[in-house]
């Protein structure tokens, strides 16, 4: 056996954070979760199908309240209501809450709590790994939506390609925003998944309906002013969609998401440096 | 540092009115312990508090009172330390879908070090633990002693000072019980120092004489305890075998006078024994001649070291 080992620098925050991704991803795209959700991504991708397959058998075209609606529409109104409203948030909820809670569980965060690493890199390489994962999961979605829908009624592809483009990027920002304040929730607060839920599918779309600053104190409020999309017009849908787009401007909004991501990534990795982690035996 | 056995040095653990609560409930109470360089064994029943003071020792826990210091520093919050030392727990809990090789890598690699030495030390761990033949099996398709070996693995990878070991036989065929308790045994030889926990007494006493015996949040007492050993012939010793063939190996057992009881489990048999140094020699080379079938997984409940401790605490 040689000599023991002299005391070796020890690697950086995003050093081993870098680490930590490597070492979580291949884990978490396997996950139960990654394939149950993958099972949900393919409800928007079913549905499209569905409004292709009657929008070919109706020449007339398709319509919303008796609007006309073009394929970049409908794209749009799905982007907004299905990804940013529904799947995002659930994406975040279930992997932001889970991000530590999964290594407890499992007990396996003794492997990483017992090496020469901030405790901190562990959240943000599985915060990294998180992102990548349901980006590669979102990914496959959006493009099946995007290529069943956008011809509808002769739109082109082509020209709605920089469109999708920046709705990818609008997902990322999303994903990564509510994946950031459900990480503070899971490393902060007991019972985080139903207080995830809450804060998504209760507090979100409550605030939202009414004017004033509570809004403020959402991820969707910034959102939406990211959605560049047209909506159909004359109809209770678009009414109720204007109503929705009372939206700061794209600089600010996209300040704001930064500012969010950044405070409440910070808050999780100082509560996961300060925290025990206690496993049952 | 130089971590020699028997040497005036820096002791590896100073522990000073340590406790931890949980609560309302008492994790360990008021502890105040030097551990010197070398091997030393933590000794005692479950729920004694043993893995409360592993976890303070490797400073996943912050202590509700008291301080702690490894290897001469603070080890709560303080990751640098980490390069000294190595921990192998005791939970079975791994990334099932990783082969040993990448697991032991990619733990190695939050080390610091890059990836063709990670993968370097990584096989050399391995090799330490007779386990690289099956570095490219998963994880997930080990038996229970692979398992505890590719965690001794991912402990020593990183050739650490103090290697810290939690229940580290638990679950082992003898073959690789007598390894690993060789190795350990090196390991200290070669002026490393462990810290080994167990609730078999028959363990320890196999690996050092220098022993830490913990009841009830409480240690009763430390050094090098000869009038335990005397304690073992008082207490039968019971011992849980899993094997091909146990009905052949409980009509071996029985032509042996140290052999006091056995009774079938499932695919098991379970033996009490009023010798367990005799009875594990002779069950050790069983396994390894091979002629009764192979020997799965030997381990033992803690009763009789429950005895043990009960009969410390009334005298």
């Amino acid at each position: 056996m040689s000599a023991p080992a002299t005391r070796r620098a020890t690697p950086s925050v995003f050093t081993s954070a870098l680490r930590i991704f490597d070492l979580s991803l291949g884990q978490m795209l396997w996950s139960r979760r990654s394939v149950f959700l993958g099972l949900l991504l393919g409800g928007p991708v079913l549905l499209a199908i569905a409004l292709r397959v009657v929008s070919a058998l109706y020449a007339s075209g398709f319509r919303i309240n008796g609007a006309q609606a073009a394929g970049p529409s409908v794209f749009g109104m799905m982007i907004w209501l299905l990804y940013i409203r529904f799947i995002v948030p659930v994406l975040g909820v279930f992997y932001g809450t889970s991000l530590i809670a999964d290594e407890v569980d499992d007990k396996t965060i003794t492997y990483l709590f017992t090496r020469p690493i901030p405790r901190r890199a562990v959240l943000f390489g599985k915060f990294l790994a998180y992102l990548v994962c349901t980006v590669l999961l979102v990914l496959p979605s959006v493009m099946f939506v995007f290529f069943l829908i956008v011809p509808i009624g002769g739109s082109g592809i082509g020209e709605a390609f920089p469109a999708l483009l920046a709705d990818l990027a609008m997902l990322a920002i999303g994903l990564a925003a509510y994946g950031a304040v459900f990480a503070l929730v899971g490393t902060r607060l007991k019972r985080p998944l139903i207080i995830g839920l809450v804060f998504a599918f209760g507090w979100e779309p409550a605030v939202l309906l009414f004017p004033g600053y509570l809004k403020r104190m959402t991820v969707a409020y910034y959102l939406q002013a990211l959605v560049r999309h047209e909506m159909p017009q004359d109809s209770a849908v678009s009414m109720l969609l204007q109503v929705f787009r009372e939206v700061p401007s794209i600089p600010v909004s996209l300040a704001s998401l930064a500012v969010i991501i950044g405070v409440t990534l910070w808050l999780a990795g100082q509560a996961v440096e300060q925290r025990e982690f206690v496993l049952d035996q | 540092m130089t971590g020699e056995p028997g040497t005036r040095a820096e002791p590896i653990v100073l522990a000073d009115h340590l406790s931890k609560w949980y609560g309302q409930v008492i994790g360990l109470n008021d502890v105040s312990v030097t551990l010197p360089p070398g091997i030393t064994g933590l000794l005692g029943p479950n729920g004694a508090g043993k893995s409360t003071f592993m976890k303070l020792v490797t400073g996943q826990l912050k202590p509700s009172k008291g301080s702690i210091t490894v290897l001469g520093e603070p080890i709560w919050r303080n990751p640098g330390l980490y390069t000294r030392i190595g921990f192998c727990p005791e939970q079975d809990a791994f990334y099932e879908r990783m082969t040993g090789l990448e697991w032991v890598t990619a733990l190695v690699r939050l080390n610091g070090v890059d990836d063709t030495e990670a993968a370097a030390m990584a096989r050399r761990a391995l090799e330490t633990v007779e386990l690289l033949d099956a570095a490219n099996k998963k994880i997930g398709a080990y038996s229970k002693g692979m398992r505890q070996r590719v965690k001794m693995a991912q402990a020593l990878a990183h050739d650490p000072q103090l290697l810290i070991l939690d229940e580290p036989l638990s679950g082992m065929d003898p073959l690789a019980r007598r390894k690993t308790i060789r190795l350990i045994k090196e390991w200290g030889r070669a002026g490393r120092s462990v810290l080994v926990s167990s609730h078999i007494l028959h363990e320890i006493e196999s690996m050092t004489a220098n022993i830490l015996l913990i009841n009830q949040g409480r240690i009763l007492a430390e050094g090098n305890v000869h009038q335990i050993r005397d304690l073992i012939d008082k207490h039968p010793h019971s011992v849980y075998i899993k094997a091909d063939h146990t009905r052949a190996l409980a009509r071996e057992f029985l032509g042996h006078d140290d052999v006091l009881s056995l009774k079938f489990e499932g695919e098991a048999v379970v033996v009490q024994t009023g010798q367990p140094d005799a009875f594990y020699s002779r069950l050790t080379d069983l396994a390894a001649s091979g002629e009764l079938g192979a020997i799965h997984e030997v381990t033992s409940p803690d009763d009789n070291l429950q005895a043990v401790f009960q009969y410390l605490v009334k005298s």
